[in-house]
């Protein structure tokens, strides 16, 4: 374990090094939530003052959290760093090292984003409060099982990410695996609570990662209840457990597969 | 002037043709990089219908006219992807000094290099433009003035990654500006310019020129109005000229790396 800390230390401190190149990244952060922002702001004009239960402060703080925790997410290491190690035969180097590769990738990305997440966090803090003037109503007492939550969204996330990536020892390129999981984040998880659904939809929505990668976490931090809080906990619990021996069988499995030539 | 211009677009056409074949040399990668792309983006059509479910008109726009924002913004940036790739990559090539290969070809220098590459899964983007034209306002005048403006689009596209390309020649971070840039057009694009306040919209006709590759378009086809139609060839052309004054202004400050590369 000891090992995996250095690493994840180690990618830590190299990634301090490239802050401005981190804050300059923000500026696609900022152009899509003005984008949903307007939106929104457009379609609550001369609605009531509900849109499926949520005011519009809860909707636009309901995307900007989604928007927040989808970008502190995202990384090249998880989508491209494994799928080109399998391709160009360089995980044959990664494999004989003293470590677990998949242990060894999920220090790597948790380095590389740590510091990432907490400039998201303040940016998107900060521009939720300039645009509506105020904070989610967070208490104390509900902080713990909040970030929980975040914490397993993310590993849920990092190890569904990895699945689609190794898949490139069957198939050679996987990104278009990443399209379709991203946008399916994307388009029903960032920008729509699950309430705003067909009823008849709703359900297969709880059912599919966005649950547990963005809307829990997000409703939660918008509108806590201890009920919710148990309910997201289980099933990211129940995901966590599920994608995680996905990733290592089909990893196992992968390996097996893998022919290096030459040197 | 003519037979240069015939022969700098037959070089174009077989920098395409064989950027293409390259990218066939996995037919299975590239088959899935162009179906899934079209998956990719239908999956808007969910995120529309949940929007247009909520409210009967955004920003004035019925749900089939958005369909059409939709097409055009995919096709313009398939037809710029397909055909000039590497516009949207100048950066790293002018930071890592490797233009030297394409200085010493005999043709338009800017032309060679912007054309040395495909985007494969481009192609998926065109054909759900067609797809989302056909479905959505299919007609004779309408298809022709969507290729029309696929085209337009994408020209203007691929000159203003020029420009902001072209900054890295002055800039050392300017791959970072210029990605960002051409990001504001893929993103605002796909969204209707009238749920933005005037300064924004403003920003979109002129800094970014969002309004001229899908906007006024989309304009256009829903209402056809020749001096607008005039305007966006006008400023096309405009947009075209000023990218290759700014890419050669700044090739007189490039400097080689004297790194050893082939292009294969």
């Amino acid at each position: 374990m000891r090992k995996y800390l250095f690493i994840l230390k180690a990618t830590l401190m190299e990634n301090l090094q490239y802050v401005w190149n981190i804050l300059l990244g923000f500026i696609t952060f900022f152009m899509l939530l003005f984008v949903f922002m307007n939106l929104w702001d457009y379609i609550y004009s001369d609605s009531g003052n509900l849109i499926s239960g949520y005011t519009k402060d809860q909707m636009i703080w309901y995307v900007i959290l989604t928007e927040m925790i989808w970008f502190s997410c995202r990384n090249a290491t998880l989508s491209y760093q494994i799928s080109n190690d399998i391709k160009s035969g360089s995980i044959a180097y990664s494999i004989n090292k003293p470590y677990n590769y998949i242990a060894y990738i999920i220090a790597k990305h948790l380095g590389e984003i740590a510091i990432k997440s907490l400039l998201f966090l303040v940016a998107g803090l900060i521009i939720g409060y300039g645009f509506l003037g105020s904070l989610p109503p967070v208490h104390l007492y509900q902080l713990p099982a909040i970030l929980v939550t975040l914490v397993l969204g993310t590993f849920i996330n990092t190890f569904l990410k990895m699945s689609i990536s190794v898949l490139s020892f069957w198939i050679e390129d996987a990104t278009p695996f990443h399209w379709i999981y991203d946008k399916m984040i994307i388009v029903l998880g960032i920008m729509f609570p699950v309430e705003v659904f067909p009823l008849w939809a709703q359900p297969v929505i709880r059912a599919t990662p966005i649950f547990v990668v963005t809307y829990g976490p997000a409703k939660l931090i918008i509108d806590y209840s201890s009920g919710m809080a148990v309910r997201v906990i289980l099933s990211q619990l129940i995901y966590f457990v599920i994608s995680l021996s996905f990733l290592l069988f089909i990893y196992q499995r992968g390996v097996k597969k893998l022919n290096v030539n030459g040197g | 002037m003519l037979t240069a211009a015939k022969n700098q677009f037959r070089v174009i056409l077989l920098s395409l043709k064989y950027n293409i074949m390259r990218e066939m040399t996995n037919r299975a990668s590239f088959l899935t990089n162009v179906l899934f792309m079209v998956l990719n983006n239908a999956t808007f059509l969910i995120q529309w219908q949940l929007l247009f479910h909520l409210k009967p008109e955004i920003g004035g726009y019925a749900f089939h006219e958005v369909m059409v924002l939709w097409g055009l913004a995919a096709s313009t940036y398939g037809f710029s992807h397909i055909l000039f790739q590497r516009a949207f990559q100048l950066p790293p090539l002018i930071l890592q000094g490797k233009l030297d290969s394409f200085l010493v070809q005999p043709k338009n220098i800017l032309l060679s290099v912007i054309t040395s590459a495909t985007n494969s899964s481009a192609i998926g983007d065109l054909i759900y433009g067609y797809l989302i034209i056909v479905i959505f306002r299919f007609s004779i005048p309408n298809l022709l003035l969507f290729t029309l403006f696929t085209i337009l689009g994408g020209l203007i596209m691929a000159a203003f990654a020029v420009i902001t390309g072209s900054f890295s020649f002055w800039l050392v971070r300017g791959d970072l500006l210029s990605d960002n840039l051409n990001n504001v057009i893929v993103n605002f694009g796909t969204y209707p310019d009238s749920i933005f306040k005037s300064g924004v919209r403003l920003l979109l006709y002129t800094i970014v020129p969002v309004g001229f590759v899908v906007y006024q378009p989309l304009h256009i086809i829903l209402n056809f109005n020749l001096t607008a139609l005039l305007g966006v060839i006008a400023f096309t052309l405009g947009i075209c000229l000023l990218a290759f004054f700014l890419f050669y202004k700044g090739l007189k400050r490039y400097t080689s790396s004297n790194l050893m590369s082939a292009r294969i």
